[in-house]
């Protein structure tokens, strides 16, 4: 009798469990089964081709595309979240401009992709003419993936030791020294792997470079300001217009196995640190 | 020498800080300011209440009432499949499975929460929306079911790292007490768990919700796209996917081009009060 009365609970939560894990296995195994067949190397080295573009050839342009708009983007906001974090953790002493810094970043990550994608294209494509470039949609894709690596460099600079800093200024050494010398050293994987991390967001999001860096059919990217493809738009495109579901899958495995590479990358960066 | 460095670093730092936020407050004064325009043609209360949106005709009538409500309406389905399904299997993780199992399962819910949206936007097209065509007599299977649906499985991972964090936190706390009580680990479940963690469902809740509510592609590839009053089996279109849709066909300084960024503006302030609600929730457990 009093087994009984917790059954619901006990089914509740196993049966949950079991969704959760049937979703997993299936969404992954779909993606890959379907896209790992017929996969070869030609679908990888080759440009779009066919009527309309997309129905035959392969996804060349767009991996190339993916990988540059994620450089641009981790390169512009790794370098602003960096400095920021490491302001707000060493240099700021008053407290209301630290929350105001707050307030701001958490305003911004409240801001949805395609909004900054709209602000991208009128500001950055319209009003300072860069065109629809790789530099305009890697920045949007920046100040998308910004709070994400800030707030993460933030901690990890605030979970190291104080009272090694502390001694490192008390010995007279200067703070740009300890810096370089003692802070970095000690978080560098934290840093890394976070960047990698926001690189897989960046990677996957359509949305902000819609307007401001992604077309439907471009050639390998030459410079900053040469439009290019991406792999979640081409998808996007592919299955949006109908063209061809075989290639979707494909390339969605192709998008996959990158943020997989991308995301193990940034987890292994930290085991291999802390195994030395 | 090294004074001269220092110099430079702490400029350099501070510059760079300093931009950077200037920058972001840009961004949005800039939305604020492009959106502003509008309200001198159209009344707010027209644009947020009207019920019809039709930039081009003649004469044009912006009014997002049917987004705002399908945007809601697609995010609240989504939360009400996805809250018992994250609480139940928070539950499962932290108290049923044991340490070893958990370490498997835990990243896989990572895995869930670093797809694409684009990929989630597929499998839905593909699966759900089939799925339907096929085994309903839907005229179509593009509906806010099936955004819904779609939504719930990419609110998972939220949902369940906030519970499972504060369970997690309780079970550490009572557990022996609990065990030398005698009490069955059920029991202690229904009777303590649950109950303390009703601030961090709530949390957890209100933190998947915002992420529905600005969620793009996936939505967009499921639900249909007409700007019409959302029906659970007929087709709608959200805030977002109305931007992602007109914004490529819309001029720059235009009467569509503003109405599009006040939509967005709004979404923003919808987002903003939301997330607001989220931090003081979060705040108010960790006390």
């Amino acid at each position: 009798m009093k087994k009984s009365k917790y059954i619901g609970i006990k089914l509740w939560s196993v049966l949950s469990g079991i969704i959760l894990i049937v979703l997993v296995l299936y969404i992954n195994s779909y993606i890959f089964s379907k896209g790992a067949c017929g996969l070869n190397i030609n679908f990888l080295l080759d440009s779009p081709k066919g009527f309309p573009l997309g129905t035959e050839g392969g996804i060349f342009p767009a991996i190339v595309g993916s990988v540059c708009f994620t450089l641009v983007a981790c390169f512009f906001a790794s370098i602003i979240a960096i400095a920021t974090a490491v302001y707000i953790n060493f240099y700021c002493t008053n407290k209301k401009i630290c929350g105001l810094i707050h307030i701001v970043i958490q305003s911004t990550s409240g801001i949805p992709s395609i909004v900054l994608g709209l602000f991208g294209y009128t500001f950055l494509v319209v009003y300072l003419n860069l065109g629809i470039s790789l530099l305009s949609g890697g920045i949007v894709l920046g100040i998308m993936i910004f709070p994400f690596i800030e707030v993460r460099v933030e901690k990890a600079l605030g979970e190291i030791n104080n009272e090694l800093i502390y001694a490192s200024y008390a010995l007279g050494v200067s703070k740009s020294y300890t810096f370089f010398k003692i802070i970095l050293p000690m978080c560098f994987d934290e840093i890394i792997s976070s960047i990698a991390l926001a690189g897989g967001f960046a990677m996957g999001a359509t949305a902000p470079i819609m307007f401001t860096g992604g077309i439907i059919h471009a050639p390998v990217p030459k410079s900053l300001f040469s439009p290019a493809m991406a792999l979640p738009y081409h998808l996007y495109i592919l299955i949006g217009e109908g063209i061809s579901i075989e290639n979707a899958y494909k390339t969605a495995f192709v998008l996959l196995l990158l943020l997989l590479a991308l995301n193990s990358f940034g987890i292994l960066v930290g085991l291999l640190r802390k195994e030395e | 020498m090294y004074k001269r460095l220092d110099k430079i670093f702490n400029i350099f730092i501070k510059g760079l800080t300093f931009s950077s936020i200037i920058m972001l407050s840009f961004i949005i004064i800039f939305i604020m300011k492009e959106s502003i325009s509008i309200f001198e043609k159209v009344s707010v209360f027209e644009f947020l209440l009207g019920k019809e949106w039709d930039p081009l005709g003649q004469p044009p009538s912006v009014s997002i009432f049917p987004m705002i409500l399908a945007t809601i309406y697609v995010s609240l389905l989504a939360v009400a499949i996805a809250l018992p399904i994250g609480v139940g299997s928070a539950v499962f993780l932290t108290s049923i499975l044991n340490k070893r199992m958990r370490k498997i399962l835990k990243p896989s819910i990572d895995l869930l929460a670093g797809l694409p949206s684009v990929i989630y936007g597929l499998i839905g097209l593909l699966v759900f929306v089939k799925f339907f065509e096929v085994h309903f007599d839907f005229s179509s299977g593009e509906s806010v079911l099936a955004g819904g649906i779609i939504l719930s499985i990419m609110i998972l991972p939220f949902i369940i790292s906030t519970c499972d964090e504060s369970m997690i936190k309780i079970c550490k706390q009572y557990k022996s007490t609990s065990e030398g009580l005698g009490v069955s680990k059920y029991h202690m479940i229904r009777y303590l768990i649950l109950p303390a963690c009703k601030k961090s469902i709530l949390a957890g809740v209100i933190l998947a919700f915002g992420r529905a509510m600005g969620e793009t592609m996936a939505v967009m590839m499921v639900i249909g796209n007409s700007p019409v009053f959302p029906k659970l089996f007929g087709k709608a279109q959200t805030i977002s996917s109305l931007i992602a849709l007109e914004m490529g066909g819309a001029g720059v300084d235009s009467l569509h081009y503003h109405a599009l960024f006040a939509a967005g503006f709004v979404l923003m302030m919808i987002l903003f009060l939301v997330n607001m609600l989220f931090h003081y929730m979060k705040k108010s457990i960790d006390m």
